[in-house]
């Protein structure tokens, strides 16, 4: 590094503009690192509350879990299998919703699961499920739209009515709050006739044998190959949890435009590190070839290169991201679906890095192919 | 230590347009002699120096500092030797831009993979003393004139104690006062430091202080002044 850091002083004009060049690239990066992370929590959260291993949908090529639905039989059936834990039935439905005052909603998402089964959320104030046949736990969400413990919410069309009884985290999916209902109440809203059964009327019990999907909690080393069977058999699709995230509607959409995003920010860091120091490299072909006759070899200067890259590289990019996360703080604060994960932020940082050393090879290799003849005025 | 060129011959290009840059050459330099080698351009004296220095590799005969055959060498081993045991001194700008005087020098220090010290450094400003710029130390080559700049290649060719001596055309960009300067100041080094110099130039006025003076002409070599000073051509 003795040629390389004194470089850094003497061309300190060129190297702050490439600097700055990575460290605006690193800014993107941590913003969209940022901005994917918040995505991802505003679209799966709920799903990834769940401690769940896997989720069996009605039998399709591209299971949702707006078209899925399972019966009985089904999550019974998967109750059976030898190497599930636990299961249970979960509804899911997207209403439009509106408190009794007439304050609207916009969507929510109704769950309805069993109370005290393993999909049961944490609630943060108010009760859990169970004492109250229309009672829901809300996604906090709700509550900055001046919905809180006490109101009563009326989902459109169906007219059902329900009461606010606590209030867990931010669950969403699809973008859209969750709220929690017991699965009686889900089943008759969602399968039930507009404003519930006519007064002393019991609804169907069949409709009580429906849900949407199953939640499962599979032993860690179960093989594919063995739920396969019983899909086979119950007439599911089952797959895991993580690979469940993208059943949810334009979670894989958003997921890649923001990968290709920063897929495209560490190709132009790679290019633009390239250019930069093949040029540089260019430019300084004379003064290669002498530092080669006067003794240096391929390693040395090698060495001495890399390390300029590296330096350039590591303090723009801290620089960059530390920035990213200064303006990341008031976003998070401002209503954006934003979320900064050290351990992410940490990789795009690290794969950024790594990008402008893959792009500054090039240069590398012109270093190597430098003939020491040209000390003495000689074209190679 | 002595450089020794022995039946040295040069082929550049190929096929048809194979060139014959150095043809039979054979000479000796001794330790504390100034040899130097004059010619028109294009004569065949840089690629001698190339040769000389290990940057070419002769297509016949050898090249030897005190009986290693260099030409023989691998790349890298040519490398250390002349990291080692080799000298350059090159035209004017020759110098890293980014380097200040006295790190020009160390530079030397470092490619031989040692972190300079302080007795490297004192060194580095004695011969810089020497060449009579130590107040220059901390001036970077576009902070420095002609002269200044090539006083400090001699000093940096001195840092290693090299056994050999190649300098190329050092007054090439200098006026005839500075030029005769440079010159004297090689000759002195060379003697103090008892290496063993061979300098290619084109200018004649610059040959008083030489030890030895060949003539190069289309790559074949002869001996314009011997080393007792008899002129032969």
């Amino acid at each position: 590094m003795f040629i390389a850091l004194r470089d850094l002083t003497f061309a300190k004009g060129r190297f702050l503009l490439m600097a700055t060049v990575v460290a605006l690239i690193a800014f993107l990066l941590t913003i969209l690192s940022g901005l994917s992370t918040g995505l991802i929590r505003n679209n799966i959260s709920a799903l990834m509350a769940l401690d769940i291993s896997h989720i069996a949908f009605e039998y399709n090529d591209k299971p949702s879990y707006r078209n899925s639905m399972v019966d009985r039989e089904m999550w019974e059936g998967w109750r059976e299998h030898p190497s599930v834990i636990d299961t249970q039935p979960l509804g899911h439905t997207m209403f439009n919703a509106r408190t009794k005052d007439d304050l609207p909603l916009n969507e929510v998402v109704l769950w309805g699961i069993e109370p005290g089964s393993f999909l049961e959320p944490a609630v943060n104030r108010g009760e859990q499920l169970g004492r109250l046949e229309n009672g829901v736990v809300i996604a906090s969400k709700l509550v900055e739209k001046g919905i809180d413990i006490g109101d009563v919410l009326i989902l459109d069309r169906v007219l059902t009515e329900l009461e606010v009884i606590g209030v867990t985290d931010e669950h969403y999916i699809g973008h859209v709050p969750v709220i929690y209902t017991l699965l009686p109440k889900w089943q008759e809203a969602t399968y039930g006739p507009p404003g519930g059964p006519p007064p002393g009327e019991k609804l169907p019990s069949i409709l009580f044998d429906y849900a949407s999907v199953i939640a499962l909690q599979i032993k860690p080393d179960t093989l594919p190959g063995e739920l396969q069977t019983t899909d086979e058999d119950l007439g599911t699709i089952t797959i895991d949890k993580t690979a469940a995230y993208e059943a949810s509607t334009g979670y894989v959409e958003e997921v890649r435009t923001v990968q290709m995003i920063q897929a495209f920010l560490f190709v132009i860091s790679a290019v633009v590190m390239g250019a930069f120091f093949s040029v540089w490299t260019l430019q300084r072909t004379k003064e290669i070839g002498l530092v080669k006759a006067l003794g240096a070899s391929n390693i040395y200067l090698l060495k001495d290169s890399l390390g300029q890259v590296l330096l350039l590289m590591i303090g723009a990019t801290v620089i960059g991201t530390l920035a990213a996360i200064q303006v990341g703080r008031l976003m998070e604060g401002s209503g954006f679906p934003y979320l900064l994960v050290p351990e992410t932020v940490m990789a795009s940082a690290v794969m950024l890095i790594i990008a402008g050393l893959f792009g500054s090879a090039l240069s590398l290799r012109l270093i190597m192919k430098i003939d020491p003849i040209v000390a003495l005025g000689r074209e190679q | 230590m002595s450089l020794t060129v022995e039946h040295v011959q040069l082929v550049l290009g190929e096929s048809n347009q194979r060139v014959t840059v150095l043809d039979d050459v054979s000479f000796n330099v001794k330790p504390s002699s100034l040899t130097a080698v004059v010619g028109p351009s294009g004569a065949g004296k840089s690629s001698l120096l190339a040769v000389c220095g290990g940057l070419r590799t002769p297509t016949g005969g050898s090249v030897s500092i005190d009986g290693v055959v260099i030409s023989d060498l691998t790349p890298a081993a040519r490398t250390r030797i002349r990291r080692d045991q080799i000298g350059f001194v090159f035209q004017q700008s020759n110098l890293v831009p980014a380097l200040t005087a006295i790190d020009q020098l160390l530079l030397l220090v470092h490619l031989q993979g040692r972190r300079p010290t302080k007795v490297d450094r004192q060194r580095a400003l004695a011969l810089l003393d020497e060449v009579g710029i130590a107040n220059l130390m901390d001036r970077r080559p576009n902070q420095l004139s002609g002269g200044e700049q090539q006083r400090v290649g001699i000093a940096r060719a001195l840092m290693t104690s090299p056994d050999i001596l190649l300098v190329d055309e050092p007054t090439s960009m200098l006026d005839q006062v500075r030029g005769q300067q440079i010159v004297e100041l090689l000759a002195t080094e060379c003697r103090e430091h008892r290496v063993a110099t061979l300098m290619v130039t084109h200018d004649h006025s610059m040959l008083e202080s030489a030890t030895e003076v060949l003539n190069i002409v289309d790559g074949r070599l002869s001996v314009a002044r011997s080393a007792n000073r008899e002129k032969l051509l």
